[in-house]
């Protein structure tokens, strides 16, 4: 597949006010603005990613870290004033949305509440001047794609949630757009309405060849149905990477923490014979490519492992605490310093409260603690 | 739980005969001649009066200005406001107050201090005691009202509709004719005869900037009342009625199952 949507050099604007800067006044008598408006700033800069035909970026974030504004940006609902953005080779940084072949999906499915379920998902089709009945059947097939022609006669309000994200990917697929932006679509949906339209957005994925781009602030989200995932680290984006890699290899500290399968250990990186090492309450660990200094290192549940050691050991720990998540175990444990270490590992790990074990990690990131080098 | 509803149903009984009563004395007066007090009944009944109200050229004359003023407001009116009342509502606060306190001005002022006022402007560009000069001065009221109309409705707007329609593809014209329009076809049918009912009404304005050169069926109807011909004026003040009945009942039906499209 080739690349759908390439995003070179975006810087995204954010409103200090709460107001999106709108690429065009709403209303109908003011001029559209051309230049930064006042009381807006960078939010996101040097924004640089592409997605092929086919595949799915997740762009994780915290809230308010610029999610819907970078997509905005993207759909050309936002002023764009630095960097391109192009959809299958063509540049469309200064087109409005209408010709930019990109279909934007809010948070909350918007489906126009005039038009009956067929003739919403007919809608973009219509515009295009197909003929009704042409129009009424690519309808219907996408409406039975996404297992909702069953609804097709009905109003917009008698659907239910699950029915509402449906109706709106079928209506956007229905487009065939070139890109699909996608603004959190799984943000406060119950457990068994998040399934289905995850499964939906899955199915969308594979019949419409478009390139998405879904941002959200929850990992298995991105998880189920990215085929790339990208960070908002301190205003910039992370290097898209398949999930796997971004696992085992976050790109950074605040990445990993956004991630919030890590636990993490703080320490010191210590020059030595061997390389840099880094020295924690556990003991030491290699720490290649980071300079001396204040450190946290960050490491999943399945790389740490917890045994039960020797009095004599000098980095030996005691447990003091262990407290069963929904995906692994927390262990506090304490040293002889007197200082407190918290790791998750796997269930199944036999050890027990006022154990003395020796902990060791398989496998972790070490990250400057750039906090704690300027205070 | 009874007392309740006796309560209710006196009260519904109230208001209704506060609707009627005055209606149904105008039907009785219209047919009734020689009808003084004390007698408690008319000497004659006939149509004689409604005959004249239609028959007269003159007053079909002022059913006429009344006609093309009243809907010549509503259409202008209603084409005003609309992009005024959405422009006020989507911008900064500062600018969405002081058109609010604008439109409120024109609406809450004395219709005799406003119509001097008008009547000083619209004499000044020659326009007094002309159909188009008295159309100006019905106009401000009414861009008063239909504003404040318009600036609710577009307050509580989704603005993401048109941002999905935009995104589906629906340029500029296509987002008005397929998106927008449909779905304030409510509020412009309510404004449409908000702007209709506050021209057919107009006394004040019409008399002060017409100068009674121009005559409308309300200066008619109060002509005859002073006249002392009761008979007469109850029949024009029941045609004056009827339409307002008609264009309120026409807007009702029109708008009957038209969705919210507030957020």
């Amino acid at each position: 597949m080739s690349v759908a949507l390439r995003v070179q050099d975006v810087d995204v604007l954010f409103g200090n006010d709460g107001r999106f800067p709108t690429t065009e006044s709403k209303a109908l008598i003011l001029p559209r603005p051309v230049d930064e408006p006042p009381g807006y700033r960078v939010g996101l800069a040097d924004v640089n990613f592409s997605v092929n035909g086919g595949d799915c970026l997740a762009v994780l974030g915290a809230s308010g870290d610029g999610k819907s504004s970078l997509l905005r940006t993207l759909a050309g609902l936002q002023i764009l004033r630095v960097g391109n953005v192009e959809v299958n080779g063509r540049d469309v940084t200064t087109l409005p949305p209408e010709q930019r072949g990109v279909v934007y999906l809010h948070q909350e499915p918007v489906l126009f509440p005039h038009l009956a379920v067929y003739e919403n998902v007919a809608f973009p089709q219509m515009l295009r001047g197909v003929p009704k009945r042409d129009a009424l059947r690519r309808s219907l097939e996408w409406l039975e794609r996404l297992h909702v022609s069953n609804v097709s006669g009905n109003m917009p309000d008698a659907l239910s949630g699950g029915q509402r994200h449906r109706v709106a990917l079928a209506r956007a697929l229905c487009a065939e757009p070139a890109v699909l932006l996608l603004d959190e679509p799984l943000a406060s949906l119950d457990p068994a309405v998040r399934r289905d339209v995850r499964a939906a957005l899955l199915e969308a994925r594979a019949a419409s060849g478009a390139a998405m781009v879904l941002v959200t602030h929850d990992l298995d989200d991105a998880l189920a149905v990215a085929t790339h995932v990208s960070v908002i680290d301190w205003g910039t984006l992370t290097p898209p990477a398949p999930p796997d890699a971004l696992l085992a290899s976050p790109p950074s500290l605040a990445a990993a923490r956004l991630l919030g399968v890590f636990s993490e250990v703080s320490g010191e990186v210590i020059a030595s014979d061997i390389g840099p090492q880094f020295r924690w309450a556990g003991g030491l660990m290699s720490a290649p490519h980071t300079e001396p200094g204040p450190a946290v290192a960050v490491t999943r549940s399945h790389e740490v492992r917890i045994e039960r050691a020797d009095v004599q050991d000098a980095d030996a720990m005691t447990i003091i605490e262990r407290r069963n998540g929904v995906h692994d175990v927390a262990v506090t444990m304490r040293n002889g310093s007197g200082v407190l270490v918290v790791l998750r590992t796997l269930f199944g790990t036999p050890n027990t409260v006022g154990e003395i074990v020796h902990v060791t990690l398989n496998s972790a990131r070490v990250f400057a603690d750039h906090w704690r080098r300027h205070v | 739980m009874k007392r309740r509803f006796s309560m209710r149903a006196l009260l519904v009984t109230a208001l209704t005969l506060f609707a009627i009563a005055p209606l149904l004395m105008l039907v009785v007066t219209s047919f009734a001649r020689g009808w003084f007090y004390p007698s408690v009944a008319p000497s004659a009944v006939d149509g004689s009066a409604w005959a004249d109200v239609f028959r007269d050229d003159s007053h079909r004359v002022a059913l006429f200005n009344s006609v093309v003023l009243a809907v010549s407001t509503a259409l202008v009116g209603t084409v005003l406001a609309l992009p005024l009342g959405r422009t006020a509502a989507l911008s900064t606060s500062g600018v969405r107050r002081t058109v609010a306190l604008l439109a409120f001005t024109a609406v809450a002022l004395p219709p005799v201090a406003l119509g001097v006022g008008l009547q000083l402007s619209v004499l000044t560009l020659g326009l007094g005691g002309t159909v188009f000069g008295v159309f100006l001065a019905h106009l401000v009221p009414a861009l008063g009202y239909l504003t404040l109309v318009f600036l609710g409705v577009f307050t509580r707007w989704d603005t993401r509709l048109e941002e999905a329609a935009a995104t589906l593809g629906a340029a500029g014209m296509a987002r008005w004719t397929h998106v927008l329009l449909p779905l304030l076809r409510r509020p412009i049918s309510e404004a449409l005869a908000l702007g209709f009912l506050v021209s057919w009404a107009q006394v004040a304005l019409t008399l002060l900037v017409g100068g009674g050169a121009v005559r409308t069926l309300p200066l008619d109807v109060l002509a005859m009342l002073q006249a002392g011909q009761d008979q007469r004026a109850a029949a024009g003040a029941l045609a004056l009625a009827i339409p307002a009945l008609i264009v309120l009942g026409v807007s009702r039906v029109a708008t009957g199952n038209t969705p919210a499209v507030v957020a």
